[in-house]
C-alpha cells in the first residue's frame, strides 16, 4: 500500500437498460479514500452519486443496472487489495456490514417495521460480532462449542427458536444478556438517552432523528472502515441535522474510520468534509479540498451551483441559477456535458470529453479551458480567469 | 404581565392594508379509539393562530415538519375548515382596527353604530359569513402552489386543460381564447406554446412547478399560497423558480405567503417571517431583523442550526432537547420549556414535564411509579413502588429547572411525592419592540432574548 | 411537437382543436402497444378475438335448431357418438345433442352473460363506492357495511343460494352473479378514491373552484379507474366459470347450450369412457377464462399507475 488508500474507485461506468436506450448514469468516475478521511460526493438529482455509492457494496441490481468498465478496489492487510465488482458475491457480503457499511436518506424506510429495534440490532451483532458476545459472555471465543454458538446465533435472530437454550438455560441467559448489553451499548454510543426503552419500541414510535441514530448504531456495530452516508440528514429537521452530522464525526474520530457522504447540500460539505468531488451527468467535474473548493470554484458548474443557493445578500431575484435542466443520459454524445448550460461553452466543449486533470495541487477539474484550451482553440477571452472565478463566488 | 390578549397579535401588519387577516385560528382533529370510534382526544394541528398577511408583500411562514405550518396554508386556501376562529379578507388598516376593537367586546355590549360596523364587516370580509360572490372573489384571488409538483398536475391531463382550468371554471375564456390565455401563462413563466398539448409527466420538475405557476397564475391573483414550492427541487433549479417567482411579484403586484422549512430560502425572499412550532406561531418580525437578534429561542436555534456556507454554526450552546411534545397534549405555558436551554420557573411546568423528562432521563425510576393521582395538571400526587425511587424521583426534581416553577418543594412522603406548580396561563404573542412580535415570556419580561447563563435566579 | 412550434400563431390555434385530440390518441396508441408488447396478453386477445368471431357468426358456423337456437338439435340415432361419427365433429352428448353445436351457441350465451353481469355490476358497483368515498361519514359507513355482508358470503354460494331461490332459469343466474359481483367494484373504487382525493392535484382543483361533480369527472375518476378495468377484464372470464358451475349442478333449463350444462351432461358418461362431452366443453370454459385472465394481468402491468409514464 504505498499510496495508503482505503477504497479506490477507477474509472467506473455504470449503466442501465430501459426501453429508451443505454443510460450512462456514471461515466467513468475515479476517485480514493485514505483510511480515517472524509469524502463528499455533491451533486444534483440523477448525477450518478448514490449508483456510485452503491456500487461500492455492489447494490446496483442487474438488470437493469450493468458495472460496464472500471475497478473498484479495497485495500487489504499486507499491501493486498480486493476488487469487489469482480469478487465472489460471498466475499462481497462479507465486506458489506464488516468493513463498508452504509445509512440511508430515509431511516424510516430501512428498518423494518415488524421488529423492535433490539431485535433488529441483536441481529446484526449475532451475525458479525459472535466472538465479542461469547466473550461477555463468559465463554472463550475459541473454546466454544457448536451448541454456544448456536443458541448465541439463535438468541440474536428475530425468529428466536430456542430449542437449544431449553437444555442450558444458565447459557442461554447469559448469551441473551451479552446480546443485550451489546445492543445497549451501541445505542448509548449514539447518544440515546434511554436504551434500554429504545430497545423496546418499534420504528414507527421513534422520531427521525432517532430513527437515524439507531441506523448508525447499526451501521457502526462492527467497526467498519468505511461508512457510506447517503443522504443521512435529507429527510430530517434543521434542529437534528447538525446534531446527527456531528455524531457521525465524533464516531468517526473515535474510531478513525474514512466516511463517504452523498449529498446534494454543499453547506454540509464545507463543515464536514475534508474533500469534495463534484458529480454532474454521471461524471465528476471537479475535486479538491472542500474548503478551497468552496472558497474558489474552478467548474463552471460548482460555480453555478454556489451561486443558486439562496442567500440573504443576493439581491431577491437575481440568484445565479444555471438556465436549462439536465441532459438526458441516453447514449449521450461525447462532449461536456454541461456545455449547454454553461455560460463560456466554446464549439470545442461540444465535440471533446473533458479530461479530470490537476489544476493546483491535490485538485482536480474537468474543464478545456484550464488545461487545452489553446491547442483546441477555445476562446477564453470572455471567460473569467481564475482569481476572478474566485472573487466572483467568495463575494 | 399585561392584560393584552392573543387576538390583538392581529395587528402585526397595522401600518399596511392586509390581504388576509387570521383571528384565532384553531384546526383540531379528534383522535379516536376502539369500535365505537370514541375521542380519545385532540391533535391540536393549529392552535391559536393570529396572523395578518400584508399586502404585496412576501410573509415566510417557517417551521419545522409537523409544527401545522401547511394546515395554516391548507387553511387559509380554504381547503382545511377551521374548528375555530375568523379568516377575514381584504381589510384596510382602518378596518383591521375595528375588528380588533370589536373582537375584543361582547357583542351584547355593541353601540347601534358599532353594530352596524360589525355586520358590515363580517358579511363584507369575513370567510363564512360573507357573500357567495364575495366568497367566489376570495377564491379567485387566493390561489396555491403546491409543493410536490408531481402530485399536483393530475397525470391524465393535458397542459393546456391544467393551465386553463382555472379560466373554464370561472367561464373566464373558452375555445381559441382560452388556448392563446394558456400560451400567454406559459409563456410568462417561461414555458411556450410548444408544451401545451404534452402530458405532465413529460416535463422535469422544474418545469412542472412552472406549470404549477402558471395555473395558480391564471385567474390574475392578488394572493399566492407558496407551500414548499421548491423543496422538492434541485439547487440550481430552485434558484429559477425562485427568481421566476420574484419577478412575477414585481411584474403583478403579488403578495406571498411562502411556506417553507428552508431557512436559507425564506431570508432570502421574504420581508416578513412567522416562526411556528407546535401549532402557535413563536414570533414575527421583519425578517432581517429576526434573523439578526432573534426574540424567542426556538427562532435562534432554528438560525444557528442551519448549515451555511460560511463561518461556523454560531453558538451551538443553544439546543432543543429531547424530542416534539405530543400535540394532543401540548405543554402548558409556552409551548417549547420542556427542550428550552434558557428555561425558567415562570415558563409553565407542570405535572406532565416533570413526568416526561424521569421517562426519557431515568427510565428506571419512571417505570417504579405506580399510580399518579392528579388534581389538575399543576396539582399531582406520585406513588412509587419503594420509598428509595420516591426519594431519587424527589432529588431529581429539585436539581432541574422545574423545582423553581413548584409553588412548594416537593413533598416527600414514603413512597409518594406531592408536586404543585404554580398555575401559569398559556404565553401569548405580544409586541416588545416596533414590529417585532414574541411569546416567549422571558423575553416579554426582559425585553430581549435571555442570555445563556443558566441563572436560575 | 418541435414541428407545432415553428408554425405561426395563429394556425397554430385554428389546429389546436383537432391536435388536442391526437396527442390524447397518440398516448393512447402508445399505451395499447404497451400492451400488445407482451405476448401472453396477445394470445389472451387472440383467443377472445376467436370466441367472438365464433359467437358472431355462429349461424353460419352451424344451422340453427328451430325454434330455439339455444337448445341442442337432438339426433336420437346418435346417442353417445364418439367424436367423428355420423358428422359430429365432437361426438355427441346422452341426448344426442351435438357438442360442437353446444360449444359454438353457447358461445353467445357465455359472452350474453359476462358482458350483462360485467357491465350492470361495474357501473353500479362504481356508482356505490364512488358515493360513499365522496360523501364519507355516516353514508359511507353504511354503505361499507353493506358491503361487508355481502362479502363475507362466498361468491359461488350467494349465487347459488339466489339462484336456487329463482328457480332454474339462465337469466336467473345473470340476476345472481350480478348481485354478487358489484361488491368487489365498490370494495376497490371506493378505496381508489379515497387514496386519489389525497393528491394534490384535486386540492389544487378545488382551490380553483371546480365543482365537486367535476372533480369527480376530471381528476378523481380517471385515476382511479385503473383497477376496475383490470378487475373488470378478469371478472369476464370469472363469471363464466361461475355460471358455469351454476349451470353444472342444473340451474339452468335442461338441454341449454351453455357450456356449464354441457359439462355437467356428459359428467356421467365419463366413466363409461365417454370423455368427449365434459372434456370439450371444459376446454371451452378454461380457454375463455384464461384468456381473459391473460389480458387482465397484461392490463395490471401497463396501467399500474407506479410504473405508468416512467
Amino acid at each position: 500500500m504505498s499510496e495508503n488508500w482505503l477504497l479506490k474507485v477507477q474509472d467506473l461506468s455504470v449503466h442501465f437498460h430501459s426501453p429508451r436506450g443505454v443510460v450512462h448514469a456514471v461515466d467513468n468516475v475515479s476517485f480514493e479514500i485514505k483510511p480515517g478521511e472524509t469524502l463528499a460526493l455533491v451533486g444534483e438529482t440523477g448525477c450518478g452519486k448514490s449508483v456510485t455509492a452503491r456500487s461500492i457494496l455492489r447494490l446496483v441490481p442487474e438488470p437493469p443496472g450493468e458495472y460496464a468498465s472500471g475497478k473498484i478496489l479495497l485495500s487489504q492487510d499486507q499491501d493486498q487489495s480486493i476488487e469487489i465488482l469482480s469478487a465472489p458475491i460471498k466475499a462481497v457480503r462479507a465486506i458489506r456490514g464488516e468493513r463498508i457499511s452504509m445509512i440511508f436518506q430515509d431511516p424510516g424506510k430501512a428498518l423494518n417495521p415488524a421488529l423492535t429495534i433490539g431485535r433488529q440490532l441483536a441481529e446484526v451483532f449475532g451475525e458479525h460480532r459472535m466472538d465479542m458476545i461469547l466473550e461477555n459472555a463468559g465463554i472463550e471465543p475459541d473454546k466454544a462449542s457448536r451448541a454456544d454458538k448456536m443458541i448465541a446465533q439463535q438468541r440474536a435472530s428475530f425468529l428466536q427458536i430456542r430449542l437449544f437454550s431449553l437444555l442450558r438455560s444458565k447459557k442461554g441467559k447469559a448469551l441473551q444478556k451479552s446480546i443485550d448489553d451489546a445492543v445497549a451499548r451501541a445505542l448509548a454510543d449514539t447518544g440515546i438517552p434511554n436504551p434500554r426503552k429504545i430497545m423496546k419500541s418499534y420504528p414507527h414510535e421513534l422520531s427521525g432523528g432517532m430513527k437515524q441514530r439507531v441506523m448508525i448504531a447499526q451501521a457502526l456495530a462492527c467497526d467498519p472502515d468505511l461508512l457510506i452516508a447517503d443522504e443521512p440528514t435529507t429527510a430530517l429537521d434543521v434542529t437534528i441535522q447538525a446534531r446527527i452530522l456531528e455524531l457521525i464525526q465524533e464516531m468517526q474520530k473515535r474510531r478513525g474510520m474514512a466516511v463517504l457522504y452523498i449529498t446534494h447540500d454543499l453547506s454540509l460539505v464545507r463543515e464536514f468534509a475534508d474533500r469534495v468531488a463534484v458529480m454532474y451527468a454521471g461524471r465528476i467535474v471537479e475535486t479538491g479540498p472542500a474548503v478551497d473548493v468552496l472558497a474558489s470554484p474552478q467548474h463552471p458548474y460548482t460555480q453555478g451551483l454556489l451561486g443558486a443557493i439562496p442567500h440573504r445578500r443576493t439581491p431577491r431575484g437575481q440568484l445565479a441559477a444555471i438556465p436549462g435542466s439536465v441532459p438526458q443520459l441516453v447514449s449521450p454524445p461525447a462532449q461536456c456535458h454541461f456545455a449547454s448550460r454553461c455560460k463560456w461553452a466554446a464549439e470545442a466543449c461540444k465535440s471533446v470529453v473533458p479530461l479530470l486533470n490537476s489544476t493546483e495541487t491535490s485538485r482536480k477539474v474537468a474543464c478545456l479551458r484550464f488545461d487545452t484550451a489553446e491547442k483546441l482553440s477555445v476562446d477564453i477571452g470572455d471567460m473569467p480567469a481564475r482569481a476572478e472565478m474566485g472573487e466572483v463566488a467568495a463575494e | 404581565m399585561s392584560g393584552t390578549t392573543g387576538s390583538l397579535a392581529a395587528n402585526y401588519g397595522v401600518e399596511t392594508d392586509a390581504v388576509v387577516s387570521l383571528n384565532d385560528i384553531k384546526v383540531h382533529y379528534p383522535v379516536k379509539e376502539g369500535v365505537l370510534q370514541r375521542v380519545a382526544g385532540q391533535v391540536r394541528a393549529v392552535d391559536g393562530v393570529d396572523l395578518t398577511i400584508p399586502k404585496g408583500k412576501t410573509l415566510g411562514l417557517v417551521g419545522e415538519s409537523g409544527c401545522g405550518k401547511t394546515t395554516l396554508g391548507r387553511v387559509i386556501a380554504g381547503l382545511v375548515s377551521p374548528t375555530s376562529g375568523d379568516i377575514w379578507m381584504d381589510l384596510t388598516v382602518e378596518q383591521q382596527r375595528d375588528v380588533q376593537r370589536l373582537r375584543n367586546q361582547n357583542e351584547k355590549d355593541f353601540s347601534e353604530q358599532d353594530r352596524q360596523l360589525w355586520k358590515q364587516l363580517t358579511t363584507g370580509n369575513r370567510l363564512g359569513s360573507m357573500s357567495r360572490e364575495k366568497q367566489r372573489e376570495y377564491r379567485r384571488n387566493c390561489q396555491v402552489v403546491f409543493q410536490d409538483a408531481f402530485s399536483s398536475l393530475n397525470p391524465r391531463q393535458l397542459v393546456r386543460d391544467i393551465v386553463g382550468r382555472p379560466l373554464r371554471v370561472h367561464q373566464e375564456a373558452s375555445g381559441e381564447d382560452l388556448n392563446r390565455k394558456v400560451i400567454e401563462l406559459l409563456e410568462r413563466v417561461g414555458l411556450g406554446a410548444e408544451h401545451m398539448l404534452r402530458y405532465p409527466h413529460q416535463f422535469s420538475g422544474g418545469q412542472r412547478q412552472r406549470i404549477s405557476i402558471a395555473r395558480a397564475l391564471a385567474l390574475n391573483p392578488a394572493f399566492v399560497i407558496l407551500d414548499e414550492p421548491t423543496s422538492a427541487l434541485d439547487v440550481s433549479v430552485q434558484a429559477q423558480i425562485l427568481n421566476l417567482l420574484v419577478e412575477l411579484q414585481a411584474d403583478m403586484g403579488l403578495t406571498y405567503l411562502f411556506i417553507t422549512h428552508d431557512l436559507g430560502v425564506v431570508q432570502h425572499m421574504s420581508d416578513n417571517i412567522a416562526v411556528m412550532y407546535l401549532g402557535q406561531i413563536v414570533e414575527y418580525g421583519p425578517t432581517d431583523q429576526v434573523f439578526d437578534n432573534p426574540l424567542h429561542p426556538y427562532s435562534k436555534i432554528l438560525r444557528d442550526s442551519n448549515p451555511s456556507l460560511e463561518g461556523k454554526r454560531s453558538d451551538r450552546d443553544w439546543e432543543l432537547s429531547g424530542t416534539v411534545p405530543n400535540p394532543i397534549e401540548p405543554p402548558h405555558g409556552c409551548r417549547l420549556h420542556p427542550r428550552c436551554p434558557v428555561a425558567a420557573a415562570g415558563c409553565g411546568w407542570s405535572v406532565d414535564d416533570v413526568l416526561n423528562s424521569a421517562e426519557e432521563k431515568t427510565p428506571i425510576i419512571f417505570e417504579t411509579i405506580t399510580t399518579v393521582e392528579r388534581r389538575d395538571d399543576f396539582n399531582a400526587e406520585v406513588k412509587f413502588r419503594d420509598a428509595e425511587a420516591a426519594k431519587s424521583f424527589a432529588t431529581q426534581v429539585k436539581s432541574s429547572v422545574a423545582n423553581l416553577a413548584l409553588d412548594r418543594p416537593p413533598e416527600l412522603k414514603g413512597e409518594s411525592v406531592k408536586l404543585s406548580f404554580n398555575e401559569v396561563p398559556d404565553a401569548s404573542i405580544q409586541q416588545i419592540q416596533d414590529g417585532r412580535w414574541t411569546s416567549c415570556t422571558r423575553t416579554q419580561e426582559l425585553g430581549a432574548l435571555p442570555g445563556f447563563e443558566k441563572d436560575k435566579g | 411537437m418541435s414541428s407545432v412550434s415553428k408554425q405561426n400563431k395563429k394556425s397554430q390555434q385554428e389546429k389546436s382543436r383537432t391536435t388536442a385530440l391526437s396527442v390524447k390518441w397518440a398516448r393512447r396508441r402508445e399505451v395499447a402497444l404497451e400492451v400488445l408488447r407482451n405476448p401472453l396478453t396477445v394470445i389472451g386477445l387472440v383467443i377472445i378475438f376467436l370466441f367472438l368471431m365464433m359467437a358472431a357468426f355462429a349461424p353460419l358456423l352451424v344451422e340453427p335448431n328451430q325454434p330455439d337456437p339455444y337448445q341442442s338439435p337432438r339426433d336420437w340415432s346418435n346417442i353417445d357418438a364418439a367424436p367423428g361419427v355420423a358428422g359430429h365433429i365432437l361426438g355427441t352428448d346422452s341426448t344426442g345433442g351435438d357438442v360442437l353445436y353446444g360449444i359454438i351457441w353457447g358461445s353467445r350465451l357465455s359472452l350474453q352473460l359476462s358482458l350483462t353481469v360485467v357491465l350492470f355490476t361495474l357501473i353500479f358497483g362504481t356508482i356505490v363506492g364512488s358515493i360513499a368515498a365522496m360523501r364519507g361519514g355516516k353514508l359511507d359507513n353504511l354503505l361499507m357495511r353493506i358491503v361487508d355482508v355481502f362479502l363475507s358470503i362466498p361468491e359461488l354460494i350467494f349465487a347459488l343460494a339466489i339462484a336456487a331461490v329463482l328457480g332454474p332459469d339462465f337469466s336467473n343466474i345473470i340476476l345472481a352473479l350480478a348481485a354478487v359481483f358489484w361488491v368487489k367494484y365498490a370494495r376497490i373504487i371506493r378505496g381508489e378514491i379515497i387514496r386519489v382525493k389525497q393528491a394534490d392535484y384535486v386540492a389544487a382543483a378545488k382551490v380553483v373552484g371546480d365543482s365537486q361533480w367535476n372533480i369527480y369527472r376530471k381528476d378523481v375518476l380517471p385515476n382511479a379507474a385503473t383497477p376496475l378495468i383490470v378487475q373488470a377484464t378478469l371478472d369476464m372470464g370469472n363469471v363464466v366459470l361461475i355460471g358455469a358451475t351454476l349451470s353444472f349442478i342444473g340451474l339452468a333449463q335442461a338441454g341449454l347450450t351453455e357450456w356449464g350444462a354441457l359439462v355437467s351432461n356428459g359428467q356421467s358418461g365419463l366413466l363409461a369412457g365417454e370423455w368427449w362431452v365434459s372434456t370439450f366443453a371444459g376446454l371451452a370454459i378454461v380457454l375463455w377464462a384464461l384468456a381473459f385472465n391473460l389480458v387482465g394481468d397484461g392490463l395490471r402491468d401497463v396501467l399500474d399507475p407506479k410504473t405508468e409514464g416512467r
